[in-house]
């Protein structure tokens, strides 16, 4: 147990240190909040739905952040460790091999929860954010897509044959992602034929999900939870069969 | 009692036998190495020893254990230094340190692994900011943590330079010296000759040989050499002296090869005997790389990565 509090210890130091990681975690989706809630404030608009923009964008960053942690920085720290050997020498020692993973989910989850918090916390101070949720249903859709995103990133890590491989793939799922869901450009702006397209990226369902559940939206949510299980259960399924401590 | 014992292991890549059939025994308190050309199997066979590959055929016993089923047990035992790990540049020296340490039930202290191995002054720098010899230095000290009765270190010395290769023979000296058995793989020969109470050299996943460094260098038959300038009257003469088994003179060098501790000094006194005029006297005496060009019909720099 204190092997893997250490070790997810280690692993968030490690990268909150890589710029990138932390500028795009952290610092981003706050300048984006910031820049956009300075445009258009949090007054309720007809175009969200008698919602304000900055009570729509908050739970969609949150979702843009999930798709940092989860897409980039989980299946690139795996396939870097496998690269340095780093996994085969943990193997070394009596350390529990799925602790690796596990703390790795754990220290992904930590720096969303914390991008999670600056932007709620600046939405709070600078535009006077509402969270709207029904009982625990944004915590659950939190959990849930988590869980579904992270699955989809071990899964790049898997099958990708080196990291410079899982670097090109993480890439090619997650910048249509990143723009292509609502994450950071509205849906609702978006010509038929794109909305169309985001239908095929899972984390569309994600930003669905959060938002709708932010804003204590009464609808039927079972679309985006079965896709968001599925994405899980597939994702898991295939890497356990897939992935490899070394390349051999 | 014979602490690790490899009988016949046998480990395949596909179609490639890189192990093929190897048996070795280590006491303990000893320095065991293994040497051969890169490809030879040496890192298959340690890592099948230290219980992160299972061999495809045959048995291996470390500390009683079986490595590859016994592993959570063996690395509470064991400390092992890998080839070409490199540790996430963005940690700290302690950080890594202290990371081991939460791996065992009952670690030795960092801070003094960090002292003996002049390191403390960079407990707080990134591993990336180390040099060859101090991430290699590192290397040990995280496999000494576990307080080992064994440390496998494979290849630890290679790319560094000349005299950060010699600091690090003293330190895996010390090693033995405090009771610790260690193996080791090279494929620097004086290396192995150096430091190595018995060696194995490793061909084709095959032991060709296997003894102390004299005697493999000894069985190899190989001669010694004694090269001179100067001219030499009557050369069958010289070639009936005790020891001396040929001669030959080639633009006023002469060079004679023989056999047998005396064979110098006999030389020299039918130099002086017959007042033959002798400059730049060099001898050349086998050594461990002598040997194995010998034993594996190979030649050695060429093999050399």
């Amino acid at each position: 147990m204190k092997a893997l509090l250490e070790l997810t210890k280690v692993q968030l130091k490690v990268t909150v240190r890589d710029f990138v990681v932390a500028f795009f975690s952290f610092a981003f989706p706050v300048l984006m909040l910031l820049m956009f809630g300075g445009i258009y404030g949090n007054k309720p608009t007809p175009f969200y739905g008698g919602h304000g923009t900055i009570d729509v964008m908050v739970p969609s960053y949150i979702g843009m952040i999930i798709a940092v942690t989860g897409l980039m920085n989980l299946p690139l720290t795996i396939a870097e460790y496998r690269d340095r050997k780093i996994l085969k020498r943990f193997m070394a020692t009596p350390l529990k091999p799925y602790y690796i993973i596990v703390s790795q989910v754990m220290a992904n989850f930590a720096i969303t929860l914390i991008g999670l918090l600056l932007l709620v916390i600046t939405g709070k101070l600078v535009f006077g954010l509402h969270y709207l949720a029904t009982g625990p249903s944004f915590i659950l859709a939190f959990l849930l897509s988590i869980f579904s995103i992270f699955s989809f990133g071990f899964l790049i890590a898997s099958i990708a044959p080196n990291a410079n491989a899982a670097t090109a793939i993480a890439n090619i799922v997650y910048f249509p992602m990143l723009f292509l869901t609502g994450a950071t450009i509205p849906l609702e702006t978006m010509p038929a034929v794109m909305v169309r397209i985001s239908k095929f990226l899972p984390l569309t369902y994600v930003v669905d999900l959060l938002k709708n559940t932010w804003l204590g939206v009464s609808q039927s949510y079972a679309t985006d939870i079965i896709v968001l299980v599925i994405v899980l259960v597939v994702s898991f399924s295939i890497s356990a069969l897939a992935f490899r401590w070394e390349y051999t | 009692m014979a602490i690790v014992e490899v009988r016949n292991v046998i480990k395949n890549y596909g179609v490639l036998r890189a192990v093929d059939g190897i048996s070795l025994s280590i006491e303990e308190g000893e320095i065991f190495g293994m040497v051969g050309p890169n490809g030879a199997g040496k890192t298959t066979t340690v890592e099948c020893i230290e219980g992160l590959r299972k061999p495809d055929g045959g048995t291996i016993s470390v500390l009683g254990l079986e490595p590859y089923k016994e592993r959570a047990k063996l690395y509470e035992l064991i400390g092992v230094q890998l080839q070409e790990t490199s540790y996430d540049p963005k940690i700290k020296v302690w950080e890594i340190c202290n990371l081991f340490s939460s791996f065992y039930g009952n670690p030795l202290p960092y801070s003094k692994l960090l002292e003996r191995f002049e390191l403390t002054e960079k407990r707080n720098s990134y591993v990336s900011r180390l040099s060859g010899g101090q991430k290699q230095k590192l290397s040990i000290v995280l496999a000494l943590i576990s307080n080992p009765r064994i440390v496998f270190l494979d290849e630890l010395t290679t790319g560094l330079d000349p005299l950060a290769r010699r600091s690090m023979w003293e330190l895996i000296r010390g090693l033995r010296d405090e009771g610790r058995t260690v193996f080791l793989t090279t494929h620097y020969m004086e290396e192995a000759e150096y430091l190595c109470s018995r060696v194995a050299i490793v061909d084709h996943g095959k032991i060709v040989a296997l003894g102390t460094p004299r005697s493999l260098i000894e069985s190899s038959g190989m001669e010694e050499r004694i090269i001179f300038e100067g001219t030499v009257p009557n050369i069958e003469e010289l070639k009936n002296i005790k020891g001396v088994l040929d001669v030959q003179e080639n633009q006023g060098e002469v060079a004679v090869y023989g056999k047998g501790a005396d064979l110098l000094q006999n030389a020299v006194s039918y130099l002086q005997a017959k007042g033959i005029s002798y400059k730049n006297l060099q001898t050349r005496t086998p050594n461990l790389e002598d040997a194995f060009l010998k034993l594996t019909g190979r030649k050695y720099e060429e093999d050399k990565a």
